[in-house]
């Protein structure tokens, strides 16, 4: 089991194609290497002479096998035209992944030589690379869709329930506006919890697919939404019955009376059709409705009109026609790929929908278009302004319904099943104590969020939430964890309570019983599974899937091994060279959690009966001996951490993969973000005023 | 379980859906009526197989120990010569074919290239009609350009109302993989063919059709609008949104065709799928009785069903086999503990697509022909192995096609033999005209006749 679990096979294929281009440049470029003078930096390049002291030994062309990457062959000049690789090096230099442990070290003062060397480097490639990366076209998503047709009607009740809202809102606790989450809250768990797909929405309509969340990365990204004649078949149908809802009345629709009620007799109806639609279409489309589609869309409606149909079944099957129309289900910006510097700006229009997308997952609402109309919204005093409104706005919900489950993969505990016979507790009445578990970091995250609290407290908070039933999950917290009375536990609305976090073992988003459980097999904790996750989630680092014929940890200990430790028997699993690169990076941050069991219990003896040892070093640098000082070395470094959940986020505005323009971004998104304490919110203003956020 | 849909179907052959129905399917296209229309379904198994328990003659080779990782290779040692024997004896494996052995081909020898850049799994099942040369395809890191199913229903799709129809078995109610797990089925590369996982959904996209037309007087409508917003988009974007006009083209198809089957397909006795839980045997039954009939009735001549999702380790019940949910993918990972465990699920598919074999050549298609005689039916992993994670040395069983094709051999091809010669070969005996496909080298003429 040891190399099984998707996170660990999963990876980031730009990370391989880095890899291919290292092997093929030196190719390319062998030829007219004479040409491109080797421009020399600011004095002698030490890059030879550091990658043939320190690095030549594996990563050469005998050993390109074992290594995966040739430096022998690469000069400075390939790497100028491959920003990626050159920040690929730099990243594992600057972290401390290579040299690997035991091969001689850089001294402090190479290091630093050898990283201003490629950063110059990387400067040129990024200036060599032109326009970096896009966001090409795309259909909005499952969740996307349902926003914006309830946004767009102004519905009282949603299109669809849908499962990947996992935490549903009970008693209104979610108040953005007021910068303070309650200290008692209502929820439910959509996907684990009782009758919590129950709510109003219309009937007679059925949801789509869900869309897929791509591997280390969103369910939002461009190159996983395309669209079949199956799925165009099922939003045709979709608009039709959404608009033939028998719950699509008067009382639902919140536009009915300025748009599908018929207006009074003494008006001349083709000037009143046109001027709804001009509206209308104007919102559903997100960019102004010009007066030929304001023709077509009129001249449908005044044709049925024409041949029998009453006003407000016209105007469905117009409202039935936008909401199948290619220009409501797809994002996009207009103009060529090859645009000239000053026509990358998004214009006005276009940024209100990545605005209102990122925050709202929905189309823009009537201010924004309006910003965007009178082409204010670029400027940065209003954008901050709208920044701040958005943020304030309840539709924010949207965003926290998407973002911190699928950063932190919590979908994963949806299947997650503990042994029965060794965690009795796990289960309860005909539910998982699961239903209670997933809502803690999510509620932690909304805190952080509407109070603006720095993101530092997403690794180490000093408060959280918890349900009666959640606090017998940490019951072991307690001196003596017996007078915590075994509570049946809500099944449909779960009260949640805000307790201040004084023992550091637990609070923040990793040490939580929900990740510590989905993290985990049914019997035993997987360490690397714990570790791949935080290197993906925590640091947006990924580990690459295990290389060539590994040596498997068998599921039980081999003869002799039976006394071992989990971290002993792993040990002498990665002996080999190639493995060991990876493991050393991943295995300690899974070891740091090895006191959590499979349901995120403190345990201090693993199943052998061994003394667990957490102790480690992060990026080979912070040294620690147990859990708290695991929190206290991630946070030693808490730029490292910014700027990975920057990366996440930004990824997430963006709906695209980062590329390494956008890396120059982050750094300068970090270090303002830093300059305010890591506060949440200021993160996000920073993403949006980004130059990747508002260019094409 | 619907007894009424069982009782037809074993009949099938019978009274319901004879010839004349289907004559008067021949919609539009003359030479349909003249000879039977060959169909093609592909019946695909995720996470390989284990060898010892499928291929002749590896029986004793070394169990792969744990997770093989990057091995990409067999253990054991595989003949590397053609070699053509009468398919007599079957491996365990192969044993719920034993009365229809005479009816398939058994092809071993094939492989695919895995592409660096994807994970390992990621391109077996979304990579495996399509097996494109390696870095030929731009802008992604899977090999995966249009799918044989696609192109070959680029030729005999075109009069149907479903140019194709895509089959999952895949119950996870978790979303925890990405679509390239769940689909084999791709009208080009990052353009999902998506796939059916409920079976009431696939019934009702079959049979329910009332709806349809009634969207037809907005599609006009939305039409312009794309035209519009074609003219707006640069080159990439505008390439990428082709899919919208494309699909708006085949539901307009979709339309006419089934509403000039109305009258037939109101004959069709098929209980609507109830939800109620299905032991997985039932349920993969069921999903395939729903293909068999779409391929029998014209509503499709290309299909193609996956019996499981690729990876994906979530475990789920096989009924009937274990007392407890299973985890497939663990289990290949596992095979030195639980290789019988594994065996039995590879058996439990293998009686599946034997199940289906035996309905198609119980259906009878007119000319006194079957409709197994009129389809080729192949059964396949893209993987060789789950531990080894190889690309290499396929299990492929092939049935159908009838007298167009020879059957009853075990075909052992040479080494390095692209499983692409044999999408070409079937390709070439569905009627395209395709003198190559993606890595394709040559021909498999050892199945033609």
């Amino acid at each position: 089991m040891t190399c099984d679990g998707s996170s660990w096979e999963g990876r980031y294929w730009r990370r391989r194609c880095f890899v291919i281009c290292l092997i093929i440049l030196p190719l390319l470029f062998a030829g007219p290497r004479s040409v491109i003078a080797e421009e020399p930096i600011a004095g002698t390049s030490q890059f030879k002479v550091l990658t043939e002291q320190f690095c030549a030994e594996c990563h050469s062309v005998d050993q390109a096998v074992e290594a995966d990457l040739d430096l022998s062959q690469l000069s400075l000049d390939d790497l100028r035209k491959d920003a990626e690789a050159t920040r690929r090096i730099m990243d594992v230099i600057e972290q401390r992944e290579m040299p690997p442990e035991d091969a001689p070290q850089l001294s402090d003062q190479q290091r630093l030589q050898f990283l201003e060397e490629l950063r110059a480097v990387f400067r040129q490639a990024i200036a060599h690379g032109g326009s970096g990366e896009r966001t090409s076209i795309r259909r909005m998503n499952r969740f996307q869709y349902n926003n914006a047709v309830v946004d767009l009607f102004d519905l009282r009740c949603t299109v669809f329930t849908l499962p990947e809202r996992a935490m549903r809102v009970h008693r209104n606790y979610f108040q953005p506006e007021t910068g303070k989450m309650p200290e008692q809250v209502a929820v439910g768990n959509r996907p684990l919890g009782k009758s919590q797909m129950i709510e109003p929405r219309l009937a007679g309509v059925a949801a789509f697919p869900q869309d897929l969340r791509a591997e280390h990365g969103y369910d939002n990204r461009a190159d996983h939404l395309s669209l079949s004649p199956m799925l165009m078949d099922e939003l045709l149908k979709l608009g039709r019955s959404i608009t033939q809802s028998p719950d699509f009345h008067p009382k639902q629709v919140g536009i009915w009376k300025s748009f599908f009620a018929k207006p009074s007799v003494d008006q001349d109806l083709g000037p009143v059709v046109r001027e709804r639609l001009r509206r209308f279409l104007t919102r559903a489309f997100r960019r102004p409705a010009d007066e030929s589609l304001v023709d077509r869309y009129s001249s449908f409606v005044l044709s049925m009109i024409a041949s029998g149909s009453d006003f407000p079944e016209a105007m469905k099957a117009a409202a039935a026609a936008t909401i199948s129309s290619p220009r409501f289900l797809y994002l996009y910006e207009g103009g060529s790929d090859q645009s000239s510097e000053s026509s990358r700006s998004v214009s006005d229009f276009e940024l209100a929908t990545r605005l209102s997308f990122f925050l709202w997952g929905s189309a823009p609402d009537d201010t924004l278009l309006s910003l965007a109309e009178s082409e204010q919204l670029h400027d940065d005093e209003v954008l901050n302004e709208q920044i701040d409104r958005l943020l304030r706005d309840r539709k924010l919900k949207r965003f926290c319904d998407q973002f911190p489950a699928q950063w932190l993969q919590l979908d994963r505990i949806v299947s997650s099943v503990p042994n029965r016979e060794r965690f009795p507790s796990f289960y309860f009445s005909k539910y998982r104590s699961s239903m209670h578990m997933m809502m803690e970091p999510l509620l932690l995250f909304e805190t952080v969020l509407i109070e603006d609290l720095p993101i530092t407290q997403l690794i180490d908070s000093d408060f959280t939430y918890r349900s009666k039933k959640l606090s017998q999950s940490y019951a072991w917290l307690a001196e003596d964890g017996s007078n915590i009375k075994s509570t049946g536990g809500g099944v449909t609305v779960l009260n949640f309570q805000r307790i201040p976090v004084s023992d550091r073992r637990v609070g923040g988003v990793i040490t939580n019983a929900a990740v510590m459980t989905m993290t985990s097999g049914p019997d035993r904790t997987q360490p690397i599974t714990r570790g791949a996750w935080i290197a993906s989630v925590i640091f947006n680092d990924p580990p690459e899937p295990p290389p060539a014929d590994v040596p498997p940890l068998p599921e039980q200990p081999l003869v002799g091994e039976e006394n071992l430790t989990i971290r002993e028997r792993l040990a002498a699993h990665r002996e080999r060279a190639d493995c060991r690169g990876c493991h050393e990076q991943i295995d300690p941050l899974g070891f740091a959690l090895e006191n959590y069991d499979p349901v995120g219990h403190w345990r201090t003896e693993d199943e052998q009966g061994n003394t667990i040892d957490p102790s480690g070093q992060l990026f080979r640098e912070y040294a620690f001996n147990d859990v708290v000082e695991f929190k206290d070395a991630i946070l030693a470094d808490p730029d490292r951490f910014c700027r990975a959940f920057a990366g996440h986020l930004m990824s997430f505005a963006l709906a695209r993969e980062l590329g390494p323009k956008d890396r120059v971004a982050l750094d300068q998104i970090t270090q303002t973000v830093k300059d305010d304490g890591y506060k949440m919110k200021t993160l996000i203003r920073q993403i949006i005023l980004s130059e990747p956020f508002r260019t094409r | 379980m619907s007894i009424s849909r069982r009782t037809f179907l074993r009949g099938a052959g019978g009274a319901v859906l004879t010839l004349p129905w289907l004559e008067s399917l021949a919609v539009g296209s003359e030479a349909l009526a003249a000879q039977s229309t060959l169909r093609m379904a592909h019946f695909y198994v995720p996470i390989g197989v284990v060898r010892r328990g499928f291929f002749p003659g590896e029986q004793d080779d070394v169990i792969p120990k744990g997770n093989l990782g990057n091995v990409m290779k067999s253990l054991g040692k595989q003949n590397p010569n053609r070699n053509i024997k009468p398919l007599e004896q079957l491996t365990p494996t192969m044993q719920p074919l034993e009365s229809l052995k005479t009816q398939v081909n058994l092809i071993t020898g094939m492989d695919r290239t895995f592409q660096q850049g994807t994970d390992v799994h990621a391109q077996c099942a979304s990579c495996y009609l399509s097996s494109a040369r390696p870095y030929t395809i731009e802008g992604t890191a899977w090999p995966l350009d249009r799918t044989l199913d696609h192109l070959v229903a680029d030729h005999v799709g075109t009069a149907t109302p479903f140019r194709t129809l895509e089959f999952s078995c895949n119950s996870h109610r978790d979303n925890k993989e990405s679509i390239y797990f769940d689909n084999i089925s791709w009208y080009g590369t990052g353009h999902l063919a998506p796939s059916i996982r409920d079976p009431r959904k696939m019934y009702r996209r079959l049979f329910s059709n009332s709806e349809i037309s009634r969207s037809r007087d907005i599609t006009s409508l939305v039409l312009e609008d794309a035209r519009d917003l074609q003219q707006e988009l640069g080159g990439s974007d505008r390439k990428k949104f082709e899919e919208y006009f494309e699909s708006i083209r085949a539901i307009e198809k979709q339309m006419d065709r089934l509403e000039s089957m109305k009258h037939e397909l109101s004959l069709v006795d098929f209980e609507e799928p109830t939800e109620a839980y299905l032991p997985r045997g039932d349920y993969i039954r069921l999903m395939g009785d729903l293909m068999v009939t779409a391929l029998q009735t014209g509503l499709t001549n290309v299909a193609t069903f996956m019996v499981g999702p690729e990876r994906w380790d979530t475990p789920y019940m096989f009924d009937g086999l274990f007392d407890k949910p299973r985890s497939h993918h663990q289990m290949s990972h596992n095979q030195t503990k639980m290789i019988d465990d594994l065996l039995k699920v590879d058996q439990f598919h293998m009686e599946q697509f034997a199940y289906l074999v035996d309905k198609m050549a119980n259906v009878d298609d007119g000319n006194g022909e079957s409709l197994l005689d009129n389809t080729l039916f192949t059964y396949g992993s893209g993987l060789g192995d789950g531990s080894t994670h190889q690309y290499n040395d396929l299990p492929i069983v092939m049935a159908g096609g009838g007298k167009r094709l020879k059957k009853g051999q075990h075909i052992n091809l040479p080494e390095g033999t692209p499983l692409a010669n044999l999408w070409l070969t079937q390709a070439q005996v569905m009627g395209v005209e395709m003198k190559d496909f993606a890595d394709s080298n040559g021909l498999v003429t050892e199945i033609l006749s």
